[in-house]
């Protein structure tokens, strides 16, 4: 049976150690590993952020089949929260039930809670798209918008805001930097989206994503259709937004979760099977199913 | 004959006779345009675009009112039949999944697709000409516009359906509400197989005669824009002047086949060319 | 972010209605297409029932065609669209089905999209220029050279020699059927060829593989593979053929009359529409013109019908 989760608090003072699942053996620092490294004073004197998305007893059909069996969790804000099992485990349906984007197709539905800052947007009286426009959601393939870069950035902000141009234009350049991709499109913010390579698209997305000022950020497998190196500047990218916004990650790639996340939930067969600190998941798992997951014995 | 010989016998045979074939496809093709050249430059001049058409017996004159009334009523056609079809064509594909009417007017509009055109022309005949007591332009433009919308509702929803559901759920994420992610994101996305449609849509009614015969029939003289008559146009001016013996009246008509073919054709090659763009707003 | 989310803010709300006339408009439109074809059967009917009344079932197969004394038989017509359609598929599949071969498996990968365009621009030119093409041009042409030929030669021979006797005149049933063939032929072809690109090409490679000629992987595995689109391409043409008014009114002599020779004159229902609606100076003839157009609107049905139903029992023997 699957444990139940539970939430605890980080140790005060104790830097979570990555190493272990470092795939290049100790070369460069990762951006994760400076953090390690660095000392981190405020950690003794803060508590835990406070915990912004609560999943109680939350059940998905797929028509007439339970996709998900009762899952309780909660992620917590400012923090970067990653999903890791098995194809088929539940984890991207999870997270689709976060925004409600599965609400879009008539044959699925949940039942349980999911509450936001104490509110349960399960709830039949939640307007969708103010919904969507505080929590954001970045997707496997990267989805530009058929227009330019620019238009692809202001098309949602414009959605819920009406600023004057120039106000317009600081609100792109500043999604654009925070998504490290100012410098690269800078002169041809008129060209189509469709023209950047495939790890600029996706940081277009997460711009586009961070430009409506959500709250929430949700990735799904942001960096499995890109290269390694349009990877790794995606995960550091990651690393910088956490300190704005609260993020949930699946990610079917074990080191990056490791790498990159604070939290980690396993799932299996659409249950959660464990949830902890990433450092004792990957170091000191509960849950023998965890254990082989991590160590490779399957999936 | 070994087995083997005589396969490739029939091998050669029918490939040399797929190869005919095509000559026998390309040589009608250029048969046609080349008569229509040959019979039709003569015709064109100055004049041809100028002088309206004159009365039987007579020498000269020009084709003027037929074309500036087969633009307006293909126009006219066109502006009505086209949103029509596009938004018939947006309910079944954005609107259709789980409501049950959206197979029936597919089937309906299959239907409609494959219907005779000249059936269409009796249609408003009955309900227009025979109401409105007269024929006119306006009865013309309606049953080009009956032409229209079945071409353009199958090739709109066609294109919508090509859009990749992950760039509508793209736009959802961010909080889109639905009309405007199928106004902004899918028809954007959907742009040039769309306009494609549309031109093959115009190449169609540009030469139909049938719908044409018994609504707006024909006119001699040239009277504006005055739609609630009778019009000029090209198509059922060359059916009746290629008919007729008058020599100047089939002088005329080899005139308006040939450029209402070469019109036609470039719309065509246009909407190809349009439809095989890279680096259009996929 | 509550409140941004619970109930409706004042945006939230405009949004919704939007939506809401948005997906209204649409719906109405798509009805509007059921109202169309309700209308237009409401009117055919309406229009033809005097004449059915006043004539009956014998309508179908009576030849008699007096306007002055008002007795009217739809029988020549019903029989000069069916035939000349019949003619039109007769010499236009095989046309089609060469030309679908040549394109995908004999010719040169650089020719296949512009003879592929060549072949569809035959669709694009308008019926009225086939008619006066055929009228000027090959009607003469078949006066001169090929319908004396065919009444010399066929017409001698036993079982046939019925269908091509009389005077060569040009126009006539033979003529109309040839010209409404090349009509179709572009639609045959672009589907024929659209779905034989289906195939896969393991498939193919695999009948080569075996030592297997062009034709034989053809006829073996292109056409079964795609049996389904190939019979819709081809009760496409036909639909086309029946429908197909202006080029045949040219062509084919418009002659109320019943006659067995392909080489002599006789009329469609669509050429007696295009020529006789206008003309139909009382109300019966009138109705008899509707009658007509009924009469063309139930056969087209009739073959869109069977078309989809034989789609339909393919689908289900586990074709493509």
């Amino acid at each position: 049976m699957s444990t139940d989760a539970s939430v605890t608090p980080p140790e005060q003072g104790r830097a979570p150690a990555f190493t272990a699942f470092r795939a290049d053996g100790g070369a460069a620092p990762t951006h994760a590993v400076a953090l390690s490294e660095a000392p981190r004073p405020t950690e003794a004197a803060t508590p835990a952020p406070p915990e912004k998305v609560i999943v109680r007893n939350l059940y998905f059909f797929y028509k007439k089949y339970e996709a998900l069996h009762g899952i309780n969790l909660a992620l917590r804000d400012k923090r970067v929260t990653a999903f890791i099992g098995p194809s088929g485990c539940g984890k991207s349906t999870l997270l689709r039930i976060l925004n409600r984007i599965y609400q879009l197709y008539p044959e699925q539905r949940a039942t349980g809670e999911v509450l936001v800052d104490g509110k349960n947007i399960l709830d039949p009286g939640v307007d969708l798209n103010l919904l969507r426009a505080k929590i954001g959601m970045v997707f496997q393939k990267p989805t530009p918008f058929p227009m330019s870069i620019y238009d692809n950035i202001a098309f949602g902000i414009r959605l819920y805001e009406k600023l004057p141009p120039a106000e317009l234009d600081e609100r792109v350049e500043s999604a654009l930097r925070r998504a490290a991709l100012w410098d690269e499109v800078k002169d041809k913010l008129k060209q189509s989206g469709l023209s950047l390579s495939g790890g600029q698209q996706q940081r277009l997305c997460i711009a586009r994503a961070i430009a409506v000022k959500p709250e929430i950020l949700l990735l799904d497998e942001p960096a499995s259709a890109l290269d390694p190196i349009s990877t790794q500047r995606i995960e550091e990218l990651i690393g910088e937004l956490k300190t704005d916004y609260c993020i949930a990650i699946v990610t079917h790639n074990m080191q990056q979760a490791a790498r990159a996340s604070d939290y980690t939930a396993f799932m299996y067969l659409g249950e959660l099977v464990e949830f902890d600190e990433t450092e004792a998941i990957f170091t000191h798992p509960k849950n023998k199913r965890t254990e082989d997951y991590i160590t490779g014995r399957f999936g | 004959m070994s087995p083997y010989a005589r396969r490739r016998l029939v091998n050669t045979t029918v490939l040399t006779l797929s190869f005919a074939a095509t000559a026998i496809g390309l040589i009608w093709l250029a048969a046609i345009l080349w008569t229509l050249l040959q019979n039709g430059i003569t015709a064109i001049d100055f004049d041809f675009f100028t002088q309206d058409t004159p009365g039987s017996g007579g020498d000269g004159g020009g084709l003027r009112n037929a074309i500036f009334g087969s633009l307006i009523m293909t126009a006219l056609g066109t502006v009505v039949g086209a949103p029509i079809g596009i938004l018939a064509g947006t309910f079944l594909a954005e609107f259709g999944r789980g409501n049950p009417l959206a197979p029936a007017v597919r089937f309906i509009n299959d239907i409609l697709l494959s219907a005779p055109s000249i059936i269409v022309g009796v249609f408003v005949y009955e309900a227009m000409v025979l109401r409105m007591g007269h024929y006119s332009a306006w009865a013309g433009s309606v049953a080009l516009a009956i032409i229209v919308i079945p071409v353009v509702i199958r090739t709109t929803e066609n294109m919508l359906n090509l859009v990749p559901g992950s760039l509508r759920e793209a736009a959802y994420a961010l909080g889109t509400p639905k009309w405007q992610v199928i106004v902004f994101i899918t028809y954007r996305a959907a742009m040039q197989g769309m306009l494609t449609g549309v031109l093959l849509a115009v190449a169609r009614v540009a030469g139909e005669t049938a719908p044409l015969l018994f609504t707006v029939v024909n006119n001699q003289f040239w009277q504006g824009v005055a739609m609630d008559a009778q019009m000029a146009n090209l198509p059922v001016v060359i059916f009746q002047f290629a008919m007729s013996p008058d020599h100047n009246w089939q002088r005329l008509a080899w005139g308006g086949a040939l450029i209402i073919t070469f019109a036609i054709l470039i719309l065509n090659i246009s909407a190809r060319l349009l439809a095989n763009l890279r680096g259009f707003s996929k | 972010m509550v409140d941004a989310v619970i109930g409706k803010s004042g945006i939230g709300t405009r949004q919704n209605s939007l939506d809401v006339v948005f997906r209204a408009a649409t719906f109405f439109f798509a009805i509007l297409v059921l109202v169309i074809l309700f209308g237009i059967v409401v009117a055919l009917i309406d229009g033809a029932l005097p004449a059915l009344k006043q004539f009956g079932w014998a309508f179908i197969v009576d030849s008699s065609w007096d306007p002055v004394k008002q007795i009217f038989g739809a029988f020549p017509a019903i029989y000069g669209t069916l035939i000349t359609s019949f003619i039109a598929m007769l010499i236009g599949i095989p046309l089609a089905f060469g030309i679908a071969i040549f394109i995908t498996e004999l010719c040169p990968p650089w020719l296949k999209r512009p003879i592929g365009t060549l072949i569809e621009l035959l669709a694009a030119i308008p019926s009225i220029i086939y008619g006066i093409w055929g009228l000027f041009v090959f009607a003469p042409m078949l006066q001169t050279y090929v319908q004396p030929f065919l009444s010399d030669t066929l017409g001698e021979v036993p079982l046939i020699g019925f269908l091509f006797q009389g005077p060569p005149l040009g126009v006539g049933m033979l003529t109309a059927g040839i010209i409404l063939s090349i009509m179709v032929l572009p639609f045959i072809t672009s589907v024929m060829r659209d779905v034989f690109e289906t195939v896969p090409t393991v498939l193919k490679e695999s009948a080569y593989g075996i030592g297997a000629t062009t034709f034989e992987v053809v006829w073996n595995i292109v056409l079964p593979y795609t049996r389904t689109g190939v019979i819709g391409g081809i009760m496409l043409g036909l639909g086309r053929a029946l429908g197909e008014t202006m080029a045949v009114t040219f062509v084919i002599g418009n002659a109320h009359q019943f006659m067995t020779s392909l080489l002599a004159p006789g009329t469609t229902i669509s050429a007696t529409l295009a020529n006789e609606f206008s003309e139909a100076d009382t109300p019966m003839y009138l109705s008899v013109m509707f009658a007509l157009g009924l009469i063309l609107s139930v056969i087209t049905l009739l073959v869109l019908a069977a078309a989809k139903f034989m789609l339909i029992r393919m689908e289900r023997q586990g074709g493509t």
